[in-house]
């Protein structure tokens, strides 16, 4: 079994939008996208991969439109709508200035230790 | 995409769905056993992965947001088969309720009709405002007033005046009396009623007094007395006995700005003068007197101004007004009048005093048909809960496989929802019903004041009775949803049907629902009977005169332009005429109609003592015919009556009523001592006459009030005290109807354009006088009755359930030699039990309620003891029978069979 990292609330949003914005993309690709590009460190319960896609939808972030694989079957491909682009960069910035926060504050404790 | 967009494409959104999952999962079962598994081992693994399926599914349709739509179409499904699977209990329940909600329907189409329709106008009826001086029961305006407010303001658009009169309206042998409004030329431009056929007023025909002879027609008007006729407009009809050219046909449906009188014809204010309503030495010109305040006015908001805003402005100009024209001191009655004008927007109707009491049978008419409807309601409850405890085990198994309670409460509420949707629907029926019968009870005022009012349904009274319907059933179903869906699954499970706890709880709602309905039907029985007292007191009533057998006919001979000579004559000869005809006893002319709407009082002062002015006796002034006392069948106790030889020329004459006696000369023991001595009558105590009779009192009372004291009255011979409003009064031998043809050819051969007015026979006036009595004894009686049937049917069935649950009591009982007598007993007592509680809160209710109708009740007081005893003693026998039913039942019981069942 692979290491496992549970993800923080709220980011599957961010990261699903994040991985659909690249380009029109089907679900199973979206859970196998996430788990390459983290090198296997996040790993995307299937179970809720899914519904997220569907509430994102629901929310008009995402739209689906049915097309053909490379393998000829038909298959639910996802992309990014105009909304979709404004949230994903909000999110992103706001992400940013956490992770930056969090770590400048990280670091200080360790200054404040040694 | 909208909700009810993914509502309407869920089938394909499902199939969608699958084929995404089924995608995914193939894609990761090839991915694995590319990397070695074996096929069944990979496709373990990827759903593994995924989770189940089912659960992702279920979550993805939670994303989708519809969820709740979606549950609620599956609580429809499976509420619609369950009912339609117990045919019986549905349409039981679907009655009781179409009892219930169609008694409400008809109530709120009344209410409607009568307080919150807006006029029946098209563009936007929202802006228009009336106004109204102080508390609204009197007229808002003098003509000067609305000049200087339509032209000083500046929050309405325009400001339209109106009135009304009767206009007699000559058309040969079907000439009559209609309701006319005089209004101001820019009156329908205001309104925004553009005319169907013609034109409607110029500003011109608006401008001079008695210029513009110019009519606008009611449409319905013109359909029922010129049949459609197109042609019409241009030519001229006669009015007041004077020529009008037809300019103009409203729309059809506008019956003028006050419903619910129907006003048949418009015409120019200016032209009032001209119209004679007024006796001629007092036809000063209405159009410049201040102190004339006989006119409405109603006017258009500006954009953007609200009716808030525009009062304000209103009212400083009304103040400015006051001050500057003051009403003299003798006008006004009361120095702490209510001056100030305010703003309404017109709904229902706006006339003060109708509106106050149609607010109040309103009020009375809701509380009633809401007390149905909950009795109607608490009986459901009832035979859900009975039906609760059959259905335990169904319950029980849902709560096991998952359910969770506030899934199950929403399903079981949204059946009682469908349970009163069905009940509405057919209450609409009902409804319909109801209204053509209170229509039959439309208070029987005499032309021409036309009663219109439309009870037909609109969108607010679907509306209405939708949303009772979903607030019935939640109220009725909640109680038995909850009980129902209490999470006690292992002994539901096991059929342990008869577990102690649950059932002595249930029982006890039931008992509390029994009570209620006694309490309800109980007060409202009370008050039907009150009613029904107060409609044979107004039956038995002495009214001092004899309206059987009786003709009437009025006559207005100042609107037909008659001088006092010309009229004398005029009364003279209808008298004469109509004695000649066959089957008339008698006839006699007089001003007043007993228990009219016209009452005219005069000071009388005796010539034998100082009076100071502040004592002197009112007493009705009437003038009458010497045939006056056969013909309306009141006694003369004492003295002569009028005859012949009393002329205009002879010395006056009176006849005093015994109670006018008595108030004049209070020393007097014989009411003949009163013969001989003189009064004075009139404004000024100005004639002088000698008493030559004294006759019995009589309820020839004001306003049609048959619940009040006898007036004083004097008599005064019709020859020394003319009336131009005079009516005829005819004692025939039979019924007076059939004379109503004859007296209409007697009048036309005398005058062709002269209307006859309140053709009817007397005995539909006094009719009229106890009609509020009558109506609420109608209404009232129908809904309490229905009400106690549905108590009684309540109680019948909460004892029969008990019953059925003590069977092996029962049959134990017997089995050990307890006699049939006794096992009644048992039970009768415990429903008994019930009925007296519920009667005690009833008594206590209608000492409550019954105060609030005590305005509308006569010759009985609001705490009637024999009526509060009589209901009480009829609601606890109802309450043996319906205990006494299933109490014999439970005695056929076989003990044996008993002991073994269950």
């Amino acid at each position: 079994m692979k290491p496992k990292s549970d993800l923080p609330q709220g980011t599957l949003d961010l990261l699903i939008l994040k991985v659909v914005a690249l380009g029109p993309i089907h679900g199973y690709a979206v859970a196998q996208r996430l788990e390459q590009v983290s090198r296997g460190v996040v790993q995307v319960p299937q179970g809720s991969l899914y519904p997220a896609l569907h509430r994102l939808e629901n929310r008009g972030l995402l739209k689906a439109d049915w097309k053909l694989t490379e393998t000829g079957r038909e298959a639910k491909f996802y992309r990014v709508t105009r909304k979709g682009q404004t949230q994903l960069e909000t999110e992103a910035a706001g992400w940013q200035r956490l992770t930056q926060a969090v770590s400048l504050i990280l670091k200080m404790s360790e200054g404040g230790a040694g | 995409m909208t909700w009810w967009h993914r509502l309407l494409h869920r089938r394909q959104h499902e199939e969608q769905l699958e084929k995404e999952l089924r995608h995914h999962l193939d894609l990761h079962t090839s991915e694995l056993i590319a990397q070695g598994y074996s096929p069944e081992e990979a496709r373990r693994r990827a759903n593994l992965a995924l989770g189940g399926p089912e659960q992702v599914k279920e979550m993805c349709r939670d994303a989708r947001g519809t969820r709740w739509l979606e549950e609620l179409l599956q609580d429809l499904r499976i509420g619609a088969r369950t009912l339609r699977k117990n045919p019986g209990f549905t349409l039981v329940v679907a009655a009781t309720l179409a009892l219930g909600i169609g008694a409400n329907t008809a109530i709120f189409g009344l209410v409607d009709a009568l307080l919150l329709r807006p006029l029946p106008i098209a563009e936007a009826p929202n802006e228009l405002v009336l106004l109204v001086r102080g508390d609204g029961r009197g007229s808002a305006l003098s003509y000067p007033d609305f000049k200087d407010l339509r032209e000083r303001n500046e929050v309405l658009s325009d400001l339209a005046l109106f009135n009304q009169a009767p206009i007699s309206f000559g058309n040969n042998v079907r000439s009559e009396v209609v309701l006319g409004g005089m209004v101001s030329g820019n009156y329908f431009d205001v309104l925004g009623i553009k005319p169907a056929l013609g034109r409607t007023f110029l500003p011109e025909e608006d401008r001079t007094p008695g210029t513009h002879p110019v009519v606008v027609l009611n449409h319905s008007f013109w359909q029922s007395r010129f049949n459609s006729d197109r042609t019409l407009v241009g030519q001229t009809i006669v009015l007041n006995n004077r020529r009008f050219t037809v300019i103009g046909i409203t729309p059809a449906g506008f019956d003028g700005e006050s419903p619910p009188m129907k006003v048949s014809l418009w015409i120019p204010v200016m032209m009032t003068s001209t119209m004679r309503w007024e006796p001629g030495e007092a036809r000063q010109d209405p159009l410049s007197n201040r102190q004339n305040e006989n006119f409405g006015a109603i006017g258009r908001l500006k954009h953007g101004v609200s009716i808030v805003q525009a009062q304000a402005a209103i009212e400083t100009i009304n103040r400015q007004l006051e001050e500057a024209n003051p009403l003299p001191p003798e006008r006004r009655l009361n120095p702490d009048d209510d001056r100030s004008l305010r703003l309404l927007h017109p709904r229902g109707i706006m006339m003060g005093p109708i509106r106050e009491m149609a607010a109040t049978s309103s009020r009375l008419a809701g509380a009633t048909v809401l007390t149905v409807l909950l009795i109607a309601c608490a009986n459901v409850a009832n035979l859900l809960m009975a039906r609760a405890a059959t259905r335990r085990k169904e319950v029980a198994v849902r709560l096991a496989l998952g359910a969770t309670r506030g899934r199950l409460i929403r399903q079981l509420l949204t059946e009682s929802v469908l349970l009163a949707l069905a009940g509405a629907t057919a209450g609409l029926f009902l409804a319909y019903w109801i209204n053509q019968l209170l229509m039959a009870f439309k208070p029987p005022f005499p032309p021409p004041f036309t009663f219109a009012l439309d009870l037909s349904f609109d969108t607010r009274t679907f509306a209405f009775t939708f949303l009772l319907a979903v607030a019935t059933g939640v109220i009725f179903g909640l109680a038995p949803a909850l009980q129902a869906s209490r999470p006690d699954v292992l002994p539901a499970l096991k059929d342990e049907s008869n577990a102690e706890g649950p059932r002595v709880r249930r029982l006890n709602w039931r008992s509390a629902l029994v009570i209620t309905q006694v309490a309800l039907s109980l007060a409202l029985l009370i008050s039907t009977g009150l009613f029904l007292r107060t409609m044979r007191y107004a039956q038995q009533v002495d009214l001092g005169f004899k309206p059987d057998q009786v003709l009437q006919v009025s006559f207005n001979l100042r609107l037909q332009g008659y001088n006092e000579a010309q009229g004398r004559e005029f009364y003279q000869r209808i008298g004469e005429r109509l004695e000649r005809l066959p089957g008339v006893q008698t006839a006699s002319v007089t001003n007043l109609l007993p228990l009219g709407f016209i009452w005219l009082s005069t000071p009388v002062v005796p010539e034998d003592r100082e009076v100071a002015p502040n004592d002197r006796v009112f007493a009705g002034n009437v003038s009458v015919g010497s045939q006056y006392f056969e013909t309306i069948g009141t006694p003369l106790l004492r003295g002569r009556s009028f005859t012949a030889q009393d002329t205009s020329k002879s010395p006056q004459v009176a006849i005093v009523t015994e109670k006018l006696a008595r108030r004049l000369w209070p020393e007097i023991k014989d009411p003949g001592e009163a013969l001989g001595k003189r009064v004075r009558v009139g404004r000024a105590d100005s004639i002088s006459c000698e008493v030559i009779g004294v006759a019995k009192d009589s309820r020839n009372n004001i306003f049609n009030r048959i619940d009040m004291d006898p007036e004083p009255t004097i008599y005064r011979p019709f020859a020394q005290n003319y009336s131009a409003l005079a009516s005829l009064i005819i004692r025939t031998d039979g019924d007076p109807r059939g004379l109503i043809s004859a007296v209409r050819r007697e009048v036309a051969a005398l005058d062709e354009n002269l209307p006859p007015q309140n053709l009817q026979p007397l005995s539909e006036t006094v009719s009229l006088a106890s009609w509020s009595a009558r109506t609420g004894a109608a209404v009232l009686g129908v809904f309490g009755l229905l009400g106690l049937l549905l108590a009684a049917i309540g109680i019948y069935g909460v004892m029969s359930y008990s019953v059925s649950r003590r069977t092996r009591e029962i049959g134990l009982r017997m089995a050990l030699g307890a006699e049939t007598r006794d096992v009644i007993k048992l039970i009768v007592k415990q429903g008994m039990g019930l009925t007296l509680i519920g009667a005690v809160i009833g008594v206590l209710l209608a000492v409550a309620v019954t105060r609030l109708l005590a305005s509308l009740l006569y010759g009985v007081t609001a705490t009637d003891p024999a009526t509060f005893a009589g209901v009480v003693l009829f609601v606890i026998s109802v309450a043996v029978v319906a205990c006494y039913l299933p109490a014999r039942r439970a005695t056929k019981v076989d003990p044996m069979r008993a002991l073994r069942c269950e």
